[in-house]
């Protein structure tokens, strides 16, 4: 039996990458939120130990970002975040390279800060990025706004005038970091003009792209290598360690390794803070007339996705119901806040907490009980959502009552809390993956999804082992190597099972498509088994698969989709997400404390191909919510981030977690991700059953000083 | 820069005399949990580290007419200890286990917690409602001072220079003790606020002696004895209970923190109190 490398500790991590003669980096941030530098000098480092500053990188693109183009390799004139890179340095140690930092000078002018993303809005918010050139999909309206998504169906607000009840509320979700128990880690080398960069990142062919930019080369120059990272939450989406190691190294020309701090994480990305105020109308029988979403992003100092944050999140608030009349307006604004990205529960959690409260204070305004409220509204087979798409495979309903009777909804609702929601996944979308048999036998899986713990290669080789009639243990998974692997848009999203199972197929098709033309059969004729291949009624044309070494099928599998960011129609997502959660809490009314006493979630899972992993993510998913739910927000004071270790920030230990149960519901005809779909669900639940119990939260994390109000 | 001197003294002699010479460039270590993260933030740079792990006989546990634990040992072995977990002081185990994680327990001193005197700390709070003492070595004698005295404020102890805490004393406990830990956030988390409570009653449940100390709320741990007196000579009430909680909700200085902040823990002091002296009521 093969022990499972993260079990005995032969995995290679990110941060476990070496290479003989490598540099150890370490960053000069700054301390300031916002201010000029006025120089940075590094005349006092010891001449073995390599500098970078913003005058190495003049002949690079002066900015890079995934959606917006707004981040220095290294600070420019200004410094935008506590923690913004200003200087770097690569040396033999990290030691060396820790006390090399100390040596460099920096001085800086204070500027004033602003950070709160409502604040930022306003006229007198100090402007943190003139003249960037915002992309054409984006809508950039208003001051140290980055993207500005809208969305109007029916008549908008003016629907609110056919309703007989409207109700206004505001809430607010705390930044929450990702922890991943390996932090951030990149390895760089230059080797004849070509980058390698072995790193734990999700998107490595976003990374090759916007490297390609950055450094002005082709991507073919550029090879991604994707290390197993030991964990990621999103931390590890886009660009983060590669742009500053990439330029260490070349200027060292030598291997450079950069590894983050505990501390660093938590000044490189986190999870958007947001804030809502919503308007929900509604006929006195509970139906819904009309909705508005207004929501500000805090995307911190740089965009980053920023942008699609602020569109999902803002559909998202709509949640899964069927109301006439809609309006969005979801603004992703700039602070003097260290960046913020994509987080487990993208954009939901935040989106989801808002709309299932309201829907809850509806109830309760209304007299109504919250599981009728949402039955009688939810979204069903052939209803067109507010982007006007028509929902299919819809089973919000089917989840919500799964909830609702895992904490017998039915026999009292004192201390007790639903929600259920709709999430987004990447679209448009494109995958593609490649089947190619070696000379051992073997059918070699190339694919691009990334490893962040999920082990997503127990899921493809059984979709491939399905696909082809084989045994799983005969499909062995590739390296993760831009070089060597089909283009995919990245592993975010919880899309990968989703488009993996369907490129996979097609790959299948194609794989045994090219063995009958080898055979001059007809594809249908051909029989694939562990054995070997054969032929249909010719037992005598048996080959073993060793044989046709080097044949390989190729499969892609696109997603058309995307919606108009100023009427916020079109498709958002290929598929959807769908999840419910049910609560029941004891609150100690004396000092907030909140005791989770039943915790169920219900997820849509489509075809379940990885049991095990379907199960484990879903469990993970659970804790991550509770997390999120009652413990998890980062506090800042003046941009400083005051709470930054594992301390001060506390994430669920295993005896904060109850005995939560989940159904993951099975049926339709595709494989659903799973990675992320309790996340938005449990704190929306608990939140509700808090509420329950007497104390009407509108916040998040609802720490105990909190809850009592 | 130098990499700092580790030295690892192999008697309690040799480790004062160290500490003595090197003053305060140098830094004891003991289970490193404290020292550790210290030195990982770059908050403290010591050029010299004093390491006790081998120093005999600071790691003793004794049972006498009072209890003697060694600065070295761990909060787990308190915690564990079957000698202190079937004796009276069997209060003291159950505190120093509400200590954060085993992991952190299996490392953490009971020297290290004294002389850290950290506020977000459990121990402290329990140990001067006992009355318990720290016994100092310097290279010129060695003196008792109560664990009362001895945390003067933030990470600010009455240790002189010199002086090394080699072990804790603790008389004999009165009948009736309890440590309440309330927690803000996670079970792992540190305390938001301790009370402990020490009491004596007699053969008709009137309270002899009464002390309420409450920790992690300030700089050191803070006590009443004039709030406390109320309930002396009579049977706790929750009335008595109440208005003792509310005594000390009014009178603790308090802080805030990411546990809490200073008027949410005045707050539950009230409350915490309360529920700390309502069982002496049954």
């Amino acid at each position: 039996m093969t022990l499972d490398p993260r079990i005995t500790g032969a995995i290679e991590y990110g941060q476990d990458q070496h290479i003989d003669g490598m540099l150890h980096a370490r960053i000069l941030r700054s301390p300031h939120a916002h201010a000029i530098v006025l120089s940075v000098n590094t005349a006092g480092v010891p001449s073995d130990v390599v500098t970078l500053t913003r005058d190495d990188v003049v002949d690079l693109e002066p900015l890079y970002g995934p959606m917006v183009k707004d981040q220095p390799v290294v600070a420019g004139d200004r410094v935008l975040h506590v923690g913004d890179a200003v200087a770097a340095v690569a040396a033999r140690t990290p030691r060396e390279a820790e006390e090399a930092l100390e040596l460099i000078e920096v001085e800086y002018e204070e500027l004033p800060g602003v950070f709160d993303p409502v604040e930022a809005t306003s006229d007198s918010a100090p402007l943190l990025h003139e003249g960037l050139e915002i992309p054409a999909e984006y809508r950039p309206d208003g001051r140290n706004v980055c993207h500005r998504f809208r969305l109007k169906s029916g008549l908008g607000n003016d629907g609110f005038a056919g309703a007989e009840v409207v109700i206004e509320e505001s809430f607010a979700i705390a930044g929450a970091a990702h922890n991943p128990m390996e932090p951030h880690a990149t390895l760089a080398y230059w080797e004849e003009g070509r980058l390698h960069l072995i790193t734990g990142t999700q998107t490595p062919f976003n990374t090759r792209r916007d490297m390609a930019a950055l450094f002005r080369i082709p991507e073919e120059m550029i090879r991604v290598v994707v290390a197993p990272m030991g964990g990621s939450f999103g931390a590890k989406t886009f660009m983060r360690l590669e742009p500053i190691t990439a330029a260490l190294a070349r200027k060292a020309q030598r291997p450079v390794r950069a590894v983050l701090t505990r501390a660093e994480e938590f000044i490189t990305v986190n999870r958007h803070p947001a804030q809502f105020r919503i308007r929900l109308g509604a006929n006195r029988d509970g139906t819904f007339v009309a909705k508005s979403v207004d929501a500000w992003w805090d995307t911190g100092a740089y965009a980053d996705c920023g942008p699609s944050v602020c569109t999902k999140g803002g559909y998202a608030a709509i949640g899964p119901y069927r109301i006439p009349n809609v309006t969005v307006d979801s603004r992703c604004v700039y602070t003097n806040l260290p960046p913020a990205g994509a987080f487990r529960g993208y954009a939901a959690t935040q989106g989801v907490w808002a709309s299932e409260r309201m829907t809850d204070l509806m109830a309760d305004r209304l007299g109504i009980d919250p599981l009728e409220l949402r039955l009688k509204n939810l979204l069903q087979d052939g209803d067109r959502f507010a982007t006007g798409e028509v929902m299919h495979d819809v089973r919000f309903a089917e989840c919500l009552r799964n909830a609702a009777d895992a904490v017998e909804w039915g026999e009292g609702r004192k201390n007790k809390g639903l929600a259920v929601m709709l999430k987004g996944m990447q679209t448009p979308s494109r995958t593609g993956v490649a089947l190619e048999i070696d000379a051992g036998g073997h059918v070699v899986l190339r694919s691009a999804t990334t490893d962040m713990g999920q082990r997503p290669e127990i899921a493809q080789r059984n979709l491939a082992a399905h696909a082809l009639g084989l045994s799983p243990d005969l499909i062995v998974v590739g390296p993760n190597d831009t070089d060597l692997v089909p283009f995919d848009t990245r592993t975010t999203s919880s899309r990968s099972t989703f488009m993996m199972s369907n490129a996979i197929r097609a790959a299948a098709h194609d794989l045994r498509q090219k063995i009958a033309e080898r055979f001059e059969v007809a594809p249908e004729d051909l029989v694939l088994s562990d054995e070997g291949v054969g032929v249909a009624g010719s037992p005598d044309l048996s080959r073993p698969l060793a044989e046709l070494a080097g044949v390989r099928g190729d499969g892609t599998f696109v997603t058309p989709g995307g919606l108009d960011p100023d009427t916020g129609q079109g498709i958002a997502s290929s598929h959807w997400h769908q999840a419910a959660a049910s609560a029941e809490v004891n609150v100690d009314a004396e000092t907030g404390v909140t005791t989770i006493t039943r915790l169920h979630t219900a997820v849509y899972a489509g075809n379940v191909v990885d049991r095990a992993g379907a199960e484990l993510q879903n469990e993970g998913s659970t804790i991550f919510g509770i997390g999120s739910a009652l413990y998890e927000g980062i506090v800042f004071e003046a941009g400083q981030v005051t709470n930054g270790n594992l301390s001060d920030y506390e994430i669920p230990s295993t005896l904060d977690v109850p005995d939560f149960t989940y159904e993951l519901l099975e049926g339709g005809e595709h494989s659903h991700g799973l990675g992320e779909m309790a996340v938005p669900v449990v704190p929306a639940a608990i939140g509700n059953a808090v509420a329950a119990a007497g104390h009407p939260v509108r916040n998040l994390p609802m720490s105990a000083e909190s809850v009592l109000g | 820069m130098e990499e700092p001197d580790w030295h690892a003294p192999a008697t309690v002699e040799e480790a004062i005399a160290l500490k003595a010479r090197l003053g305060d460039g140098a830094t004891v270590v003991a289970g490193g949990t404290f020292t550790g993260i210290l030195v990982a933030n770059g908050l403290i740079r010591p050029q010299a580290f004093i390491h006790l792990a081998r120093v005999p006989g600071l790691d003793r546990i004794e049972i006498g007419d009072e209890l003697r634990v060694g600065a070295m040992v761990t909060h787990r072995r308190v915690e564990r200890s079957n000698e202190i977990r079937e004796s009276p002081w069997a209060c003291i185990a159950e505190c120093f286990a509400q200590v954060a994680s085993p992991r952190i327990r299996n490392q953490a001193t009971v020297g290290g917690v004294l002389c850290d005197a950290d506020y977000a700390s459990d121990p402290p709070t329990l140990l001067v409602a006992l009355g318990a003492r720290v016994r100092l070595k310097s290279p010129s004698g060695e003196r008792e001072v109560l664990v009362a005295d001895f945390i003067k404020d933030h990470y600010e102890t009455a240790l002189q220079m010199d002086e090394l805490l080699v072990e804790l004393v603790v008389p004999k406990p009165p009948r009736l003790v309890t440590y309440l830990k309330f927690r803000s956030r996670s079970s792992e988390d540190r305390p938001c606020v301790g009370v402990a409570v020490a009491a004596d009653l007699d053969g008709d449940g009137r309270c002899r002696t009464l002390r309420v100390v409450v920790g992690a709320v300030s700089g050191r741990p803070q006590e009443f004895p004039d709030a406390c007196a109320l309930a002396v000579g009579q049977r706790m009430s929750v009335d008595v209970a109440t208005e003792i909680g509310r005594r000390y909700a009014e009178r603790s200085s308090t802080l805030s923190d990411v546990r809490g902040s200073a008027a949410y823990r005045s707050r539950l002091i009230a409350v915490l109190v309360r529920r700390s002296l309502e069982p002496l009521a049954a």
